[in-house]
């Protein structure tokens, strides 16, 4: 496989797992309600199949996430692994009907321009010292 | 927003930085050996285990997050947890900030807040 289509492949990849658990993670909670601090809350959470599908997808992720980093400069890498934003937003209203206002775009694009600074500076640091170790799997929850 | 996202939201992004640093710490201990050898020595020490402690709480106070406001709205939020970390990271590692590094930092905190102040 060429590494063009590696990166695009993984990339892909990564955006999706990512995606796809804070979906997940939201039918789980909406499967779950009320949230409440106690054993009743935990046990519909564990009853719920969502909750199991967010793990699997976390899993594909931290995967994707080792592989790529194998090959792939880490500052695209780090872009990847957030600009999930984006695609988490757009599903948001396909799935869930909810409305993104004013204040949610223009907060939304600050954070892509920042995520977008922090990959070329994470680049720049890797060319700098490359034998420093990449930053770890940016895990969210 | 209320006091309870607000508690779930400062709980999360405290977990995810004491998660990722104490994983940062089990990963930059030496004297540990290769391979096999390297992970039974970090599992004799505490950080590995305070990490996946941290992320199976994380896990739970984002479950409980999600359950109070919009995906859309909380993917927005949670994206502080880059800053916290990074901050946490320069204040326990020295690690360094570039200029490209503090703009984008303070470009993500920006949006947040405008999220949050909404």
């Amino acid at each position: 496989m060429g590494l063009r289509r590696f990166y695009l492949i993984g990339f892909f990849a990564l955006v999706s797992f990512d995606t796809f658990a804070q979906v997940c993670f939201k039918l789980t909670a909406n499967a779950a309600m009320p949230p409440e601090p106690n054993l009743a809350w935990l046990l519909r959470v564990a009853a719920s199949p969502w909750v199991y599908s967010a793990i699997a997808c976390y899993i594909g992720a931290f995967i994707t996430w080792m592989t790529l980093l194998e090959r792939a400069p880490i500052g695209p890498a780090f872009a990847a692994s957030h600009l999930e934003v984006i695609s988490v937003m757009a599903l948001s209203v396909v799935l869930f009907g909810e409305h993104i206002g004013t204040a949610q775009l223009v907060g939304g694009a600050l954070i892509i321009a920042g995520i977008i600074c922090l990959a070329i500076s994470e680049t720049e640091a890797e060319k700098k010292r490359p034998a420093e170790a990449a930053p770890s799997l940016p895990l969210r929850p | 927003m209320s006091a309870t996202v607000i508690t779930l939201w400062m709980l999360n992004v405290l977990l995810d930085t004491v998660g990722q640093l104490s994983f940062k710490a089990a990963a930059a201990e030496t004297g540990l050996g290769e391979g096999l050898a390297r992970w039974r020595g970090m599992a004799r020490r505490p950080w590995i285990w305070s990490g996946v402690a941290c992320y199976v709480g994380e896990f739970l106070a984002w479950l409980a997050f999600l359950s109070l406001v919009p995906l859309s709205e909380g993917v927005l939020l949670g994206s502080i947890n880059i800053v916290a970390v990074m901050i946490a990271g320069r204040l326990l590692f020295n690690e360094r900030f570039s200029a490209l590094r503090t703009t984008g930092i303070l470009l993500i905190a920006a949006g947040v807040a405008v999220v949050g102040i909404a």
